[in-house]
């Protein structure tokens, strides 16, 4: 395997909720004492994105993918752990130093609504960064650019002087994407960009970044929670529960094989088309708050397979023979 | 006699520069028991369609013509007094947002209390029974604590068995779910759906269920009416929907799932999105997206043809209809 | 790119803002009557009579002469004279433009600051931020007007009356303007918060853009519209502070009077009679106030369609 292009390395992300030192003192059993929380939304996860390929993160709400997705992008910083982007650590740059990665590496939000700036015309929302990264450039370069990158999210050289609410939410997406590829980058970060979409338009807005990547030779680092979309667009898939990753694996070997209890149990609830009645594995309670982690593997409360080991010792990721790695007592003991 | 039939339903918004028409001509039932799927994209007008049948649109919108016959009487000429004896008693509403029927602060067991007491004249003891029981039918771990707990105490997926639970309360005819299961995760969106799935069959309930979500609709009923614009294009039995759509809309939106998809390929994509409201195109309004549309397309909105046991309303389909009987006429 | 410029007038005519103020009549009114003094108090020297700031031209034989229309008025004074004799309606047009001046340079002045340091708490957050609201709080303690009297007092005594008068405008200006920043300030700084957290604000943090560009390009313009309401109101505010401290005697002087000082000459003689000094002056700022405050509501329902009235 060639290296690659972005590593994460041992990331850990904390948000303390304790606020200031005067309202982390309490009054518990007659004495004063100084409590701090924090929400512990990464704990641990090591995972490698190859260039030209699609890594999937999906997950369900707090499990930490969105915030992944920031860390990497340097809008977090991480608590614990590196961010490597070419084999160059970059979680640690000053702004200027890290400038040149901002560059090649860019993000699609979720919200398109809220992504473009409502006082900018659409010129203005993709001239800019390329000004500010090619200072040099002349009108005519940075206009030819903008004309490039409009045709090639299919928008209409006409939007340029209107603003982003007269637009619906498809073509604000697609806006939003022609910003991120106007400053050319080799890697995007994408955080659940379709999710906010009616169906009709995630399948067009599915199909540009798809486009895009073959054209332009992108890496995406594709952040979800549905995992139909998953199926269909990624390499290779990291499924996430409370802050760590619990199966990571090619799609197909993911979608045929699936290993991890909670894989296997998010891959029964999609709702298909094919079955007249669900069939679903059920999962005991909900998803535990991560102000608290569980102890030992974080998904044991709700694990059918789950027993003392599991309760007691983190389970860290293993290759099985099929490839797949997976973080799971039971089938490291091939108890499943 | 179907439950609830609702005829000829339009329903406008008075907005600066004239009306907007949100439902135009919308025709459907809905029998005892019976689940039904309302499909279509946001803007379509399918949560126009429910909110109208109990009459709870919101200003500026108001029904401008049509039947709603709920057991033969008319919903949209009823008074707000009459029309406050059916909602939540015999027919009953669960939202997208849990916390717009919760009130925060007031414990579940009061709500669900003063919701039976405001329909029935029982005791209050009698009435927290009556809660208890709909709270266990809904599966929630330790129903007596639920009735002393805030909504706040719940999590998301808890809430919304509360909200289903409150809907039962008073054995309605007819529950109408408004994308009940979206702002859940997967997960807990399988066993809400299930749960909902198993009660209405238990008790005999209609279950009206308002969704975007193609895959909920073929696991959850038995039939849908797919919307467009304000209009409804094609309806009929799910299954046969599903596995062979009529309307060029109906294809495209199953098409365009990303499961039809082969992993790694395009998509099949509709061009286009939905018009607004403010400048729906004349004729059909899916003409200007649809490959199919002709001139007649663009002069006046098809009337609804049978293919099957599915209505739509479609000209391309209408003259292949025509042709394959023309044919089968020429054979005999 | 012709077919599909829109100009900014039509996009302006186009506009909720337009067309809420074509059918709001009370909104129409008002602003006609603002811009009726404020076009009067700018051309003041073109429309009035007389040059109330020449002495040459004041006959003290003139003095406490009524409006026309009553016993003894003199028709070359429709609304009367002052106790010095100068000609009522110049000094309220010459008034009213500089009661005007200070309320809208204390206004810019506010807002100056206001938005300096609330964008900068807002954004910036942690110890500025903390340190910057202390101060907004403390100085939001003591009552705006003692803080003028005291600093106005202090600069009365050291500077002595004649310099003074030279000053006092620029000196009010500063005086109001600088102890009310901390409303803007409080106002930008929940709508900066608001805005930080938008996706807008990460797309250009991760473009690489600097935290000076972000704060005044990208969340300074989606902050202007509550500013532009508060900025309304407070002119109002302004406008009625200097009336207060000048009917205290810390404002302008009597040579060049504004609206305050105005009323407050005029006090000394109503009970001989003279109301008018004091009554028209006073009228007009009740209107001048009142047109300010209703415009402001209007905008404040325009910008924020989701606070109504009450």
């Amino acid at each position: 395997m060639t290296s690659p292009l972005v590593s994460i390395r041992g990331l850990e992300k904390r948000f303390d909720l304790s606020g200031s030192l005067l309202e982390q003192i309490t009054f518990e059993g007659g004495r004063f004492r100084r409590k701090q929380e924090a929400v512990h939304a990464i704990n641990g996860v090591d995972l490698e994105v190859q260039k030209g390929e699609a890594l999937c993160v999906v997950g369900e709400s707090g499990c930490g993918k969105s915030t992944v997705a920031r860390t990497v992008m340097g809008l977090l910083s991480p608590s614990a752990g590196e961010i490597h982007y070419d084999g160059q650590r970059i979680d640690n740059l000053e702004r200027k130093d890290a400038l040149p990665y901002r560059r090649k590496m860019q993000m699609i939000f979720q919200n398109p609504y809220a992504s473009l700036n409502p006082r900018m015309t659409i010129q203005q929302t993709l001239e800019e960064p390329i000004r500010f990264h090619h200072p040099d450039w002349s009108q005519i370069q940075v206009r030819d650019k903008i004309h490039e990158v409009m045709h090639s999210v299919g928008i209409d050289q006409d939007w340029g002087n209107r603003f982003g609410h007269e637009f619906s939410g498809g073509q604000r997406q697609r806006i939003a994407i022609a910003r991120a590829l106007a400053v050319d980058p080799e890697f995007i970060v994408a955080d659940e960009p379709i999710s906010a979409l009616d169906v009709s338009i995630q399948a067009q807005v599915l199909n540009l970044l798809m486009d895009a990547q073959e054209s332009r030779g992108l890496t995406y680092l594709f952040i979800t929670h549905d995992l139909a979309v998953v199926e269909h667009f990624g390499t290779r898939v990291a499924v996430m529960y409370l802050g760590r990753v619990c199966e990571l694996a090619d799609t197909k070997t993911l979608f045929s094989a699936p290993r991890h209890p909670y894989t296997q149990a998010l891959l029964s609830a999609i709702p298909k088309l094919e079955d007249d009645r669900p069939n679903h594995i059920r999962l005991k309670g909900e998803v535990p708050t991560p102000v608290n982690l569980p102890s030992g593997c974080v998904f044991h409360g709700r694990c059918p397979y789950a027993n003392e080991r599991c309760r007691q010792e983190v389970p860290q990721l293993i290759t099985t023979d099929g490839g797949t790695q997976v973080a799971c007592h039971a089938v490291e003991e091939g108890r499943l | 006699m179907a439950l609830l039939e609702v005829k000829n339903l339009d329903v406008r918004f008075a907005v600066r520069g004239g009306d907007l028409t949100a439902l135009r001509g919308i025709s459907f039932s809905l029998d005892k028991g019976e689940r039904l799927g309302l499909v279509g994209e946001s803007g379509a007008g399918k949560s126009v369609a429910a909110f109208s049948i109990l009459n709870l649109i919101a200003q500026p919108g108001y029904i401008a013509g049509g039947q709603i016959l709920f057991e033969g009487k008319d919903l949209a000429a009823m008074s707000e007094r009459e029309l406050r004896k059916i909602r939540g008693n015999r027919i009953a509403m669960i939202f997208q947002d849990p916390m717009m029927t919760l009130n925060p602060v007031l414990t579940i067991g009061t709500q669900m209390v003063e919701a039976i007491l405001a329909h029935r004249n029982i005791s209050k003891k009698e009435a927290r029974a009556i809660a208890l029981d709909r709270l266990q039918k809904v599966q929630i771990p330790s129903p007596e604590k639920r009735l002393d707990q805030y909504p706040h105490e719940l999590s998301g997926g808890m809430r919304q068995r509360v909200i289903i639970a409150i809907a039962l309360l008073l054995d309605p005819e007819i529950i109408i779910a408004d994308e009940p299961t979206t702002a859940l995760d997967v997960t807990i969106q399988a066993e809400i759906m299930d749960l909902l799935l198993n009660l209405c069959e238990q008790e005999n309930v209609a279950l009206m269920l308002i969704t975007h979500d193609l895959g909920v609709v073929s696991q959850v009923t038995q039939r849908m009416l797919v919307m467009y614009s304000g209009r409804i294009i094609e309806q009929g039995p799910t299954r046969e929907i599903i596995n062979d759509a009529q309307h060029p809309y109906t294809q495209g939106l199953i098409n365009a799932l990303p499961q039809m998809g082969e992993p790694g390929e395009r998509l099949f994509q509709i061009p286009g999105s939905m018009p607004s409201l403010k400048n729906v195109p004349k004729g059909c309004p899916f003409h200007p997206r649809c490959k199919f549309a002709t001139e007649q397309c663009k002069q006046a909105m098809p009337e609804y043809v049978r293919s099957g046991n599915v209505n739509v309303a479609c000209y391309e389909v209408a003259n292949l209809i025509e042709q394959e009987k023309r044919m089968q006429e020429a054979e005999s | 790119m012709t077919t599909a410029t829109v100009s900014r007038w039509d996009r302006f005519r186009e506009s909720f803002f337009w067309y809420s103020f074509k059918r709001d009549k009370v909104a129409i009114a008002s602003f006609a009557v603002l811009l009726l003094m404020v076009l009067a108090a700018v051309f003041a020297p073109l429309l009035a009579p007389a040059d109330p700031y020449d002495l040459a031209q004041i006959n003290i034989m003139n003095s406490e002469l009524p409006p026309v229309g009553m016993s003894g008025a003199d028709p070359a004074f429709p609304l009367g004279t002052d106790a010095q004799g100068r000609d009522l309606l110049s000094t309220i047009l010459y008034g009213t433009r500089v009661s005007l001046m200070i309320g809208f340079g204390a206004v810019i002045l506010q807002a100056f600051l206001g938005i300096l340091f609330g964008l900068l708490a807002g954004y910036l957050g942690g110890k500025v931020d903390a340190v910057l609201m202390r101060i907004a709080d403390v100085q939001l303690s003591f009552s705006t007007l003692m803080v003028a009297i005291i600093v106005g007092a202090v600069f009365k005594a050291s500077f002595g009356n004649l310099m003074f008068g030279e000053i006092a405008i620029y000196m009010l200006i500063f005086i109001i303007g600088v102890a009310e920043w901390p409303q803007i300030a409080r106002t930008v700084r929940a709508s900066v918060l608001a805005e930080k957290k938008k996706e807008y604000v990460d797309a250009a943090k991760v473009m690489g853009f600097g935290t000076r560009r972000i704060m005044f390009r990208h969340i300074l313009p989606n902050t202007l519209s509550p500013i532009f309401v508060i900025a309304t109101v407070q002119i109002a505010n302004a406008i009625i502070s200097e009336a207060a401290l000048s009917f205290l005697g810390l404002g302008m002087p009597e040579t060049q009077p504004s609206l305050g000082s105005l009323i407050k000459s005029g006090f000394d003689y109503i009970q001989s009679g003279s109301w008018w000094i004091t009554l028209i002056p006073g009228l007009v700022l009740v209107v001048l106030v009142l047109v300010i405050n209703l415009l402001g509501d209007w905008l404040r329902d325009v910008m924020n369609p989701r606070l109504y009235k009450g």
